[in-house]
C-alpha cells in the first residue's frame, strides 16, 4: 500500500504591505506548540478546567450508562470515545474555548520570529 | 439513587496478556521504564523521542491517541495499529503514549496488567520530588496506628444483649406501638436544635449502647466529683428516659441548662443563626463529653488516639496532600475529624452550556450527596493569592489541595453548608436547593487509598494499605431536615429503626414513609457502619405489637 502524500507545504509570504510576516499554518502552530511543550501545558489547563466545570463528570456519566446498556463485556474505549465525542465537543463551555484561545494566541505572540 | 459500584473489580487478565507475559516475561516492561516519564501534575507518558515529534508510522499523524507498540517501539495511531500486528507477529500489546495504558491490539481494546501498572507508579513515584520520602507518605503500611487502637467491638460492648435484659425488666406498662427509645422531646422556645441532634445523638448504634450498657454510671460519677452531676449523667438520664417504655414527652432540662451555660461561654460573638445552628450544637455536645471524659481519665491525648465515647464513635482521620504545580512535590498531612462538612454541589455545567442543553436524563442538575463527596474530594486550585512555600523548589509556589478520608469512623456525620455567606453585602443566605441523598452510601471512592491510587491515572495496582471495603459500607440511621428560613426555620429529625421511617419533630413521633424522608431538605446524615447497623437491628426483642399505622398521624404518647 502507497503512503498518503505529506501534507502541503506552507502557503508562500503574501506580498500585501500590511503583512510583515507570513500567517503560519496550522500544522506549523501544532509542531511549536509540541516541540516547546507548550502543548502539553495546554493539555493540563484544559482538563483543570474541564473537571471544574463538571464536563469530565457528565461525560463518565455518558460513559457509564452506555456501558450499562451494552454490557460491561462488549463495551471497547474505542466505541466510548465515537460515542461522547460529538456531545463532548459541543458541550465544552464557551469559558473554556475563550481561556485556550487567549493562551495560544499569547504563546504565538511571544515565539514570533 | 443508585449507588456507584466504586469497587476496583479487577478485570480478567486476557488471555492475549497472560500469553504475551508467558513468552516475553517483563523483559519489556523493564525497557519500557527507562522511557518513561512523569510531568509534575503526576501523569505518565512514553516519552522516547526527545527530538521528533512522536508520528504514526503509516500516516504520519501526530494528533489523537497514538501507541507505542512494546516489542518494536514503532508508533501507531488508532486507524493502523492492525496493519502492524497483521504484519508482525508477536506484536500485539502496546502503550497508550499519553496515558501509559496497555492496549491489546488483538482485543482492540484497553487491557490492564498489575505487573505493569506496577512499573508504571514505581517509576512515577521515584520520579516526583522527594521520592523516597513520598514513597513512604503514598505507600505506609496500615500497622501504624491501627494496630494500637483497639478494637471498638470489644471496648464498647455493641452487643444488645446486655442492653436488652437492662431494658425488658423496665417499664412494661406501656403498650410499645413505636420501638423502645422513640420518646418526643418538648420544645421550650427554640429549641428544636437541642432536640433534633439528641434524638440523632440518642440513636447512633455506639451511643445508645454505651448508655444502655451503663457505661456512665451516675452514682460513681456523682461520687467522684462531690455530688454534682456531668453532662454524661445529664444524657444518661435522657437515655434512660428514652427508652424506660413511657411515650409522654420528656423533657430535657439538666441537659438544655448544662448546653445552654456552656455555648454561652463559648460562643462570645457567634451571630444569632449560629447559636441555634443544629451543627453547631452538634459539635458543643461532642466537645463536652471529650472535655468531661479527658477529665475523668485525666488524660491530654488528642482527639486521634481518644477513647472518649465521642471520639470512638466519630473520630476519623482526614487525610490533605498539597501538592506543588510546578515541580509536583506533595506534602500531606493527616488531622482528625468528627464530621466532614460539604459544600453543595450546585451544578455550574448547564448553567454555563451556551450551545446544547443537557438531556434531563442525564441528572446534572440535581444536587446529589455524591457530588458533594466529589467536590469535597476533588483536587483544587488554589488561587494565586495562596501561593505556599514548596520544599523542593525552595519559594512560593501556585498549588494544588485534594482532600481524602485517611480513616473512617464508626459513626459518619455529614454536614451539608447549606449557608452561603456573602462578603460584598455582610448577610447569609440560606441555601435551600434540594439534594438527594442515599440510604445505603459506599465511602470507597473518597477513601485515601482511592484518591491516591487515581494520581496514578488508571491503574489496577493494589497499595499497601488498601483496606477491605466491607468497612466503608454505611447505612443511613438519622437525618436532621431543616425548614423555613435562616433565622425563623424548624429543625425536624427523622430516625430509621429496623427499617422504618420516623419523624421526631419535638414532642411528636410519627411513622412515616421512606418518600417523605428522601424529599427533605437534609442538613445533617448521620451513617453508620453496615455490620454495626445489621447488629443493632436484628437481635433485639423489639417486637411492635400494634399494627401499623397510617403515616402522619402523630402520637405523642401511645394510648
Amino acid at each position: 500500500m502507497s503512503r498518503p502524500p505529506p501534507p502541503p507545504p506552507p502557503p508562500p509570504p503574501t506580498t500585501n504591505k500590511d503583512q510583515q510576516r507570513q500567517n503560519p499554518s496550522l500544522q506549523e502552530i501544532n509542531i511549536k506548540l509540541i516541540q516547546s511543550g507548550e502543548k502539553e501545558r495546554l493539555k493540563e489547563l484544559l482538563r483543570e478546567r474541564l473537571l471544574e466545570c463538571g464536563w469530565i463528570d457528565e461525560m463518565k456519566a455518558l460513559c457509564r450508562a452506555f456501558t450499562r446498556k451494552k454490557g460491561r463485556n462488549n463495551v471497547t474505549v474505542d466505541d466510548l470515545v465515537h460515542v461522547i465525542s460529538p456531545k463532548g465537543r459541543a458541550s465544552i463551555p464557551d469559558s473554556v474555548k475563550a481561556k485556550l484561545l487567549q493562551r495560544i494566541r499569547a504563546f504565538l505572540a511571544s515565539t514570533a520570529d | 439513587m443508585c449507588a456507584r459500584n466504586s469497587i476496583y473489580t479487577n478485570p480478567k487478565p486476557f488471555k492475549h496478556l497472560a500469553d504475551y507475559k508467558l513468552r516475553h516475561g517483563f523483559n519489556t516492561y523493564d525497557s519500557i521504564r527507562n522511557c518513561l516519564k512523569t510531568t509534575p501534575n503526576g501523569r505518565t507518558r512514553v516519552a522516547k523521542h526527545t527530538t521528533k515529534i512522536p508520528r504514526c508510522s503509516f500516516c504520519d499523524r501526530y494528533q489523537g491517541r497514538l501507541y507505542f507498540c512494546l516489542m518494536c517501539s514503532s508508533l501507531w495511531c488508532p486507524s493502523h495499529i492492525l496493519l502492524h500486528t497483521q504484519s508482525e507477529k508477536g506484536h500485539e500489546v502496546a502503550i497508550d503514549m499519553d496515558r501509559s495504558e496497555l492496549y491489546c491490539c488483538l482485543c482492540c481494546d484497553q487491557v490492564y496488567d498489575p505487573d505493569f501498572d506496577k512499573v508504571v507508579v514505581c517509576n512515577q513515584v521515584k520520579d516526583l520530588p522527594g521520592g523516597s520520602k513520598s514513597k513512604t507518605n503514598s505507600f505506609e503500611a496500615s500497622g501504624e496506628r491501627s494496630s494500637k487502637r483497639k478494637r471498638l467491638d470489644s471496648g464498647i460492648g455493641l452487643d444488645l444483649k446486655k442492653s436488652e435484659l437492662l431494658v425488658s425488666m423496665r417499664d412494661r406498662r406501656a403498650k410499645s406501638c413505636y420501638p423502645l427509645g422513640l420518646r418526643g422531646l418538648n420544645n421550650l422556645g427554640s429549641t428544636c436544635f437541642m432536640n433534633s441532634v439528641l434524638q440523632a445523638l440518642l440513636h447512633a448504634p455506639p451511643l445508645r449502647n454505651y448508655f444502655l450498657n451503663d457505661r456512665h454510671n451516675s452514682v460513681q460519677c456523682r461520687k467522684r466529683s462531690g455530688e454534682k452531676l456531668c453532662l454524661l449523667c445529664d444524657i444518661d438520664a435522657i437515655s434512660s428516659a428514652m427508652f424506660c417504655g413511657d411515650r409522654t414527652p420528656y423533657t430535657p432540662a439538666h441537659f438544655l441548662y448544662r448546653m445552654d451555660h456552656a455555648l454561652l461561654m463559648h460562643s462570645s460573638n457567634l451571630a444569632s443563626y449560629e447559636e441555634q445552628d443544629a451543627h453547631e450544637f452538634f459539635i458543643s455536645v461532642l466537645d463536652g463529653i471529650h472535655e468531661k471524659e479527658s477529665k475523668i481519665r485525666n488524660s491530654g491525648k488528642d482527639d486521634g488516639d481518644c477513647q472518649c465515647i465521642a471520639h470512638r464513635a466519630f473520630s476519623g482521620l482526614l487525610r490533605s496532600d498539597v501538592t506543588c504545580i510546578s515541580c509536583g512535590f506533595t506534602s500531606t498531612t493527616y488531622d482528625p475529624c468528627v464530621d466532614i462538612s460539604l459544600n453543595m454541589d450546585t451544578s455550574n455545567l448547564s448553567s454555563s452550556n451556551a450551545n446544547k442543553p443537557i438531556k434531563p436524563d442525564e441528572k446534572t442538575s440535581v444536587s446529589t450527596l455524591s457530588g458533594c463527596l466529589n467536590l469535597f474530594t476533588r483536587a483544587e486550585r488554589l488561587g494565586s493569592d495562596q501561593k505556599l512555600h514548596c520544599q523542593n523548589c525552595q519559594e512560593l509556589r501556585d498549588s494544588s489541595k485534594q482532600l481524602s478520608i485517611r480513616r473512617l469512623p464508626l459513626v459518619l456525620c455529614l454536614h451539608i453548608k447549606r449557608v452561603e455567606h456573602s462578603l460584598v453585602r455582610k448577610i447569609s443566605r440560606k441555601i435551600n436547593q434540594y439534594m438527594q441523598f442515599p440510604f445505603s452510601l459506599d465511602m470507597t471512592p473518597y477513601l485515601s487509598s482511592s484518591i491516591v491510587r487515581s494520581k496514578f491515572g488508571n491503574r489496577i495496582f493494589t497499595f499497601e494499605y488498601d483496606n477491605s471495603n466491607s468497612s466503608a459500607a454505611y447505612e443511613i440511621f438519622a437525618v436532621i431536615a431543616h425548614s423555613g428560613m435562616l433565622e425563623s426555620g424548624h429543625y425536624v429529625t427523622y430516625l430509621r429503626l429496623k427499617n422504618q421511617w420516623y419523624k421526631c419533630d419535638d414532642a411528636w413521633i410519627s411513622e412515616v414513609d421512606e418518600g417523605i424522608v428522601r424529599a427533605s431538605q437534609c442538613y445533617m446524615l448521620f451513617y453508620v457502619q453496615k455490620l454495626l447497623y445489621n447488629k443493632a437491628n436484628e437481635d433485639s426483642s423489639f417486637v411492635r405489637i400494634s399494627p401499623r399505622r397510617d403515616p402522619f398521624e402523630s402520637t405523642a404518647g401511645c394510648s
